[in-house]
């Protein structure tokens, strides 16, 4: 796992022991003689990031606090249906649960949340000197209610970001056979047309060279919601469909006629752009979800393609896994005209920043023990060793680290993008309604992808169901 | 003749050897998912392994939580497995020999409880679980016994189903006999009528096990960190950073060899030397 | 015979389980599908609504088709099961070398755990680059994508679950075969009678319990299979093996539609015991009662 196995983060973990202040650890001890004995219980998903709480911080915060923690990692599906349930029912077996951005307003909807802000704000005993809200990055913003109080300790944010290979595109033999082909300059795109001329090409090059080599990597699972977040996260906003084409301020409506976007021009024409770089993906395409798009670049089958963030650290830095180390380029999705503009302005947003975070059930019995621990983990000074260990950012200080510096360079300045470009992405819309909506309009969407229904018709179909399922949700009135 | 016995007993190796490469392949498949490195996955495939990357078993034996989980899985679908099978042999025993009212709906109802569809039984569960049956601090969520007993859901039914027809082949001129002579109903049921249904008890054990130590669903939503058991172990290796194929492959690998040991100890009761000319055809 | 209050001491342990088990949570079901329940929703109350549910999905063409492509997936699935499974185990009564050893063989995918099954049947078949699709079309040039075809996908569910549990019912069926009495059989020899009587007239009616039994196993476990085919297709392509279980689990986890998903597992429950009941009154019923009367 490269720099992120298990011994090195062991190694890690001996590091950060010898690191911390001592006149900090003076707090926790203190704090947590209260609590002592207590254990807290939290769920998550079990990747890098997460792991890391589990192996090194939960440890270590034992060592200073005497609280234990113990982290139940599960599967993605799993770990919201168990923390739902246990918050629905009041059952009190969490003291913290992930929280990926996605699912924090149906949370905050259901009041399932306690508001750390004020919490910390009432009792004063519990702030850790080295805490504050302000030191996360913006990406926080998507954990806080209307009146600016935290909900959730961020623990990892990530871009879906253009990923391309280097070597292909700087490769004199194959610049000179596109530019014979093309007429243009072998660069990365920045608008649809050029990003489909390279797909189309590079496809053609494979063949004609018999290689395993295809222009655009797709995210088009025929049975899974990977392929329909691709489509409303990263797809669409590019060409301008924004909040997956959802007007809040219309009564919530999908469809054109009502004031949606859902299946306007510009989205019908973002799913027939997809759906031929869908065609001229590689074969595995109609089976890939996020997994087998990363590893589908990592095989080097694909000479670019839109790839979640999360993914694209260990695509460039992991050799047990990549076949394409160091060989891959970040750059920002391509872009309709006018798109850029738009984000820059604040009214629109060019991708995906998604991420999660730690909150604090409602219903959890150790309150003051898990806030303790929620603090802790939000700290900056634990931030470098976690970046360096999984690829993530959540505290501003944490980007002018050196040991996060010297990472930025070997991933080739995907930090940089992450601390530079981060305010043109986006996280999901605020809809308490995520999944439901999600989950009614998929199966559609899946029949876009086979061809059983025509892609503009398909939309069509998908903004009368996302009308319908908020109507009997209750929030389209 | 002897010479054609063996002959035709060559030929039915053969058969097997053949029907054996269909059942085998996926299963040498998950072996060479589990010793290729993550990279080479996504390539080409060989039939053939040309080199052996042993990490994925280094990682999974190195791996502290995997060996819990292991004995969890253990412990639940053996005391399981014996708890259903005891039980559903004693109901079979009730059903088969006495004249109870309403017995064959009882028989039919016990089916039911397998039928049902798992997802929407899990939220009246985990309240039961976590809210309903405890006593004082402890809940059955999240606990072996609680696992054991959940587990009877669906194999209690399948006991009882599948041992009815063998205590119903056994005659009843037997146990009749038994009690002319005196024997108490326990010395019936166990010197007399188990040994005979000792081909359907085994099979009903290894089968009850074998769901158990499979089962999914039920555990990932009851258990938490006391119980967890070896699918739940697997599905964790399912995230939205990737999938590790070859790590859940090990894992797999490993599972074998407890269920092969179960097997080998129980599966020589299936055939109690009984064998019958008419049969061999 | 004996005192009835001993049969009923022999039951109680497992009438007390599987009520304890069975019951309470088949009537929290039964009571939560009257109900408008989404957590999610506007207002997340349990809302009652008399039949709401069951009217809705009688028209609910997602569900009906849901259910039709599931009956296709099982009739496929447990009569070839149940044919090779007899097959195998009537081959298992035959004395040869090594038996023992093939047994062994044969009961090996029976140990994997659905969730790995679905997994190991993805890999070898994700489009192109799993071995079965490379191995198609580099033979015999068929083009093999369970992504897009969704009579591929729908063959490779079947052909999944077969071989994942033949086994079931090639050991149940050997266990009924070796308990069955040799003197009938030899007594049918002695009086000439072939093969194929011998099947139809001796063997088949007196493995029928057994038989029967391992039909409804494997037919309501098919009916509910949702880990395997999740794992593999997740349901698609579009809908194509959307089989009842998966969609109940996509309808109650993801969308979080509690109601509506309990009124669709109860009737999905009640047709899977209203096939059975069918199935067990014309085949078991009046022989069991014969036999133990």
């Amino acid at each position: 796992m490269g720099y992120f196995s298990k011994a090195s983060a062991l190694a890690l973990a001996i590091g950060l022991l010898g690191v911390a202040s001592p006149a900090w650890a003076d707090f926790w001890s203190d704090a947590g003689a209260k609590y002592k004995g207590v254990v807290l219980h939290g769920v998550t998903e079990s990747t890098p990031p997460s792991n890391f709480i589990k192996d090194v911080l939960a440890p270590e915060f034992e060592k200073k606090t005497g609280i234990k923690v113990e982290i139940e990692t599960t599967s993605w599906d799993q770990m919201y249906d168990k923390a739902i349930k246990d918050m629905e029912a009041g059952t009190g077996i969490y003291d913290m649960v992930y929280i990926e951005q996605d699912i924090i307003y149906a949370y905050l909807a259901r009041n399932f949340l306690t508001d750390i802000t004020k919490s910390l704000k009432d009792m004063p005993d519990l702030k850790a000197p080295t805490y504050d809200d302000a030191n996360f990055t913006s990406f926080a913003n998507y954990f806080k209610n209307a009146d600016g109080d935290l909900f959730g300790v961020p623990m990892e944010a990530f871009l879906k970001l253009y990923l391309y290979r280097k070597d292909l595109f700087d490769d004199p033999k194959i610049q000179a056979a596109f530019k014979e082909k093309t007429g243009h300059d072998l660069k990365p795109a920045s608008t649809h047309a050029e990003y489909t001329e390279i797909a189309d090409f590079f496809t053609q090059y494979g063949k004609d060279n018999g290689m395993e080599l295809w222009g655009s990597t797709a995210q088009a699972h025929t049975g899974h919601p990977a392929s329909w977040y691709e489509f409303f996260e990263s797809v669409a906003p590019t060409f301008g469909v924004y909040n997956w084409g959802i007007d809040a301020s219309k009564n919530y409506a999908a469809s054109v006629a009502n004031g949606g976007t859902m299946n306007g021009d510009k989205a019908k024409a973002a799913i027939k752009w997809w759906l031929h770089l869908r065609d001229i993906a590689p074969p595995e395409s109609p089976q890939s979800t996020w997994t087998e798009v990363g590893t589908t670049f990592a095989a080097g089958r694909a000479a670019q393609g839109l790839v979640y963030g999360e993914n694209g650290a260990w695509i460039q830095s992991d050799a047990t896994k990549s076949k394409v180390t160091g060989k891959v380029g970040f750059a920002l999705p391509p872009l309709e005209p006018g798109v850029l503009e738009e984000a820059e302005a604040g009214k629109g947003y060019i991708g995906y920043y998604d991420g999660g975070a730690f909150g604090l059930p409602i219903t959890s019995k150790n309150k003051e023990a898990a806030l303790l621990f929620l603090q802790f983990i939000g700290q900056n000074e634990v931030q470098p060793d976690w970046a360096v260990a999984a690829p993530r950012i959540t505290n501003t200080a944490t980007y002018d680290d050196p040991k996060v510096k010297e990472m930025d360079a070997k991933l080739g300045g995907y930090y940089t993008m992450l601390k530079d470009k981060g305010k043109l992405f986006a996280g999901a819309p605020p809809y308490p309604f995520h999944a439901q909506v999600r989950e009614a309009t998929a199966p559609i969407f899946y029949d876009i992808l086979t061809g059983k229904i025509g892609p503009d018709e398909g939309l069509d179909a998908m903004a009368a169901k996302a009308e319908e399922e908020l109507t009997t949700l209750g929030y389209r009135k | 003749m002897k010479l054609m016995r063996r002959h035709r007993s060559w030929l039915s190796v053969l058969f097997w050897i053949a029907i054996s490469f269909v059942t085998l392949f996926p299963i040498y498949w998950l072996f060479v998912i589990s010793v290729k490195p993550a990279v080479e996955l996504f390539s080409t495939p060989e039939l053939l392994l040309r080199n052996v990357y042993w990490q994925n078993y280094i990682d999974v034996l190195n791996n502290p939580t995997l060996r819990g989980y292991m004995l969890n899985s253990l412990i639940i679908s053996s005391c399981n497995a014996v708890l259903v099978t005891t039980l559903g042999f004693l109901a079979c025993y009730a059903l088969t020999r006495f004249d109870l009212p309403g017995k064959e709906s009882i028989f039919f109802w016990t089916i039911t409880n397998r039928m049902a569809p798992p997802a929407v039984f899990l939220l009246p569960l985990f309240l039961l679980l976590t809210q309903v049956y405890r006593i004082g601090d402890f809940k059955l969520a999240d606990s072996r016994i609680g696992m054991i007993l959940v587990y009877c859901t669906f194999n209690l039914p399948f006991a009882i189903w599948t041992l009815r027809p063998t205590l119903d082949a056994i005659p009843r001129e037997l146990d009749e006999a038994a009690y002319v002579d005196g024997a108490s109903p326990w010395t019936v049921i166990s010197d007399i009528v188990f040994p005979l249904a000792r081909p359907g008890v085994a099979v009903t054990l290894i089968l009850t096990w074998v769901f158990a130590w499979n089962e999914y669903l039920l555990a990932a939503t009851l258990t938490n960190f006391n119980a967890r058991t070896l699918t739940t172990g697997l599905s964790e290796y399912v995230t939205t950073t990737g999938t590790a194929w070859g790590i859940m492959a090990a894992i797999s690998v490993f599972t074998l060899i407890p269920a092969l040991i179960v097997f080998s100890l129980v599966q020589k009761h299936i055939v109690a030397g009984l064998t019958f000319g008419a049969v061999k055809g | 015979m004996h005192s009835k209050k001993l049969g009923w001491l022999l039951l109680a342990p497992t009438l007390l389980i599987l009520g304890l088990f069975g019951i309470f949570p088949f009537l929290y079901v039964v009571w939560v599908s009257f109900h408008e329940w989404n957590p999610f929703a506007a207002n997340p109350a349990k809302i009652f609504n008399w039949a709401a549910n069951y009217r809705k999905l009688v028209f609910d063409a997602q569900f009906l088709a849901s259910l039709g492509v599931t009956m296709a997936f099982v009739f496929f699935a447990v009569v070839s099961e149940v044919i090779i499974g007899y097959l195998l185990a009537q081959a298992f009564m035959k004395d040869f070398p090594g038996r023992a050893f093939f047994r062994t063989i044969h009961t090996l995918p029976l140990i994997m755990a659905p969730i790995i099954v679905g997994s190991i049947w993805k890999l070898m078949t994700t489009p192109s680059i799993g071995i079965i699709p490379y191995m198609l079309k580099h033979t015999v040039g068929f083009d093999l994508n369970i992504g897009t075809s969704a009579v591929a996908a729908f063959a490779i569910t079947v052909i999944m679950d077969i071989w994942h549990w033949t086994p079931l019912v090639t050991l149940t069926l050997i266990a009924a075969l070796v308990s069955l009495p040799s003197e009938p059989f030899e007594q049918a020899q002695i009086d000439g009678a072939n093969k194929r009587q011998i099947f139809w007239h001796l063997t088949l009616p007196m493995i029928r319990p057994a038989l029967i039994a391992t039909v409804f196993i494997r037919l309501m476990d098919a009916m509910r299979t949702v880990d395997e085919v999740l794992m593999l297709t997740g349901g698609g392509p579009g809908s194509a093996t959307r089989y009842v279980g998966v969609h109940i689990f996509r309808e109650v986890f993801p969308r979080t539609n509690y109601g509506y998903g309990s009124a669709v597992s109860v009737i999905v429950l009640y047709l899977t015991i209203v096939i059975c009941w069918l199935l067990y009154v014309s085949l078991i019923a009046p022989r069991t009662r014969k036999g133990s009367s």
